[in-house]
């Protein structure tokens, strides 16, 4: 395992690849790998960009790509994708934007599917950032699968996010429900040769200068851009305030936070998911017996049962951890 | 290449045709079959198919072509995974690929051709079958 930290760190493109493939499986040494990069990496910003599916992230990421590489910069890119609630398969398809990159070698670019999780990330995201970290790209940019209202998952983890929007994101309406717009910290209106953004980017400047958030930030909320990814136009001064906002997540008591704040992030996102395979075991013996069963008939309260079923479930995880992590990978093992 | 978790494939298109329906196809069942799919678009370079072959760490790669130009873009591509060490990809195509060329393209390392009006089912079995025999440890049995 060593050895292959090594590896990545003189810059072999296939060992990151196929670490990145160990953090993504979860399989075997993945555990042992995720703990050493934990300690080895945390001093490089992560950008997040997010967004409604077709806004445009992969391509505005693929022109900012053409202008961190002008600038010298070793850019790294995860691009994320849903995976099919139907057959666990994924159309990764982000890279088919950024293929003008394919090429260069100071480009590592790496499709991630969620692997059904909910919050616009998979677990593996961030090992994976890390990994790209330790491979010496820097920065490296993070891209959502396209969200919705409900996905606030890049945020707890990137160092600064870029929401995107573009016409027929709906109307005003819209934009005052809570959803993407109160993890920006920077707003940008795609695709401004189409009429509609206009009105858009006027709706977003009116709407932020409201909320609770802008009130609450010294230098007045998070920055408004209108922009053409395609074209690149306004692309330079979007840049120009990233970069500004890179340097200044470089001293030390910024990335401490960074690094706090996603080894919270991975903990909880690691006990969630021990909490919730032991909850699905006992769920399926519960769905056998009479209480449930009375539950069904309306004879007795839900409230009581789902308490004392969730106080059951933390019992056996803490009573049987090692057991329980050996049972998930026989599991997996059957499945394959 | 790994363990837990789909195969992921990559579906891509060399050369210069521009038709990408029966790549799309392909890209929607294996989806559909449960595989993690890299998509690369039209008109790649054998460089960018292998770069990203690498860097996505794919455990197949399957090239769509009706150009005529196999021979030449599919040697090249073959010719660059051995520069990169990553020979046990299991290596596909499909498309307007005359019988006559299939021996060599055989030969070249392409475990599998399928032609116009192959069933979607024998696909699905044939990519199954050669995926579950890729060697375990790649490094060792590719050099």
């Amino acid at each position: 395992m060593d050895t292959l930290v090594d590896k990545i760190r003189q810059h072999d493109r296939r060992s990151l690849a196929e670490a990145m493939s160990l953090v993504d499986s979860d399989a075997g040494e993945a555990a042992r790998l995720k703990d050493l990069l934990r300690g080895a990496t945390a001093g490089v910003p992560w950008w997040g960009f997010t967004g409604p599916p077709g806004v445009g992230k992969s391509t505005l990421i693929d022109a900012l790509l053409t202008r961190l590489r002008a600038a010298c910069r070793r850019v790294g890119v995860l691009a994320l994708d849903p995976t099919s609630p139907v057959s666990d398969g994924a159309l990764l398809g982000d890279r088919v934007r950024m293929m003008r990159h394919a090429e260069d070698r100071d480009v590592f670019i790496r499709s991630l599917a969620t692997r059904r999780c909910a919050g616009g990330l998979s677990d593996a995201t961030l090992h994976c950032a890390r990994l790209l970290e330790l491979g010496g790209f820097d920065p490296v940019l993070i891209e959502t699968v396209g969200v919705g209202q409900n996905e606030a998952d890049i945020a707890s983890i990137a160092d600064f996010c870029v929401v995107l929007l573009g016409p027929g994101y709906g109307d005003y309406i819209q934009l005052i429900k809570a959803g993407p717009l109160e993890l920006a910290d920077v707003v940008v209106v795609n695709k401004c040769d189409m009429p509609e953004a206009q009105r858009l980017l006027g709706e977003v400047r009116e709407e932020l200068r409201h909320s609770a958030r802008a009130a609450a930030e010294s230098e007045g909320g998070p920055a408004i851009f209108g922009i053409e990814a395609k074209s690149g136009k306004g692309v330079e001064l979007l840049l120009e305030h990233l970069l500004a906002r890179d340097q200044s997540a470089r001293n030390d008591e910024a990335r401490q936070r960074a690094q706090r704040r996603r080894v919270l992030s991975e903990i909880r996102r690691s006990a969630l998911r021990s909490c919730a395979q032991t909850m699905d075991r006992a769920l399926a013996d519960f769905s056998s017996t009479s209480v449930f069963e009375e539950l069904v008939r309306g004879r007795s309260s839900l409230s009581t049962v789902a308490s004392q079923l969730g106080a059951d479930a933390l019992a056996a995880l803490t009573s049987g951890a090692g057991d329980n992590s050996k049972r998930t990978e026989a599991a997996r093992n059957t499945r394959r | 290449m790994k363990d837990g978790g789909p195969k992921r494939i990559l579906i891509g298109k060399v050369g210069l045709d521009g038709h990408d329906r029966g790549a799309k196809f392909i890209v929607r069942a294996l989806r559909d079959a449960g595989y993690e799919v890299i998509y690369t678009g039209i008109r790649r370079t054998p460089e960018q198919i292998v770069r990203t072959a690498v860097d996505e760490d794919v455990d197949a790669i399957g090239l769509s072509l009706l150009s005529g130009a196999h021979n030449e873009l599919f040697e090249r591509v073959v010719e660059l995974l051995k520069a990169e060490r990553a020979r046990d990809v299991v290596l596909f195509a499909g498309g307007t690929i005359p019988d006559q060329d299939i021996p060599h393209l055989e030969a070249l390392g392409f475990r599998r051709i399928f032609t116009p009006g192959t069933p979607l089912s024998e696909i699905l079995s044939a990519l199954a079958d050669e995926l579950a025999s890729a060697p375990a440890t790649p490094d060792e049995a590719a050099t």
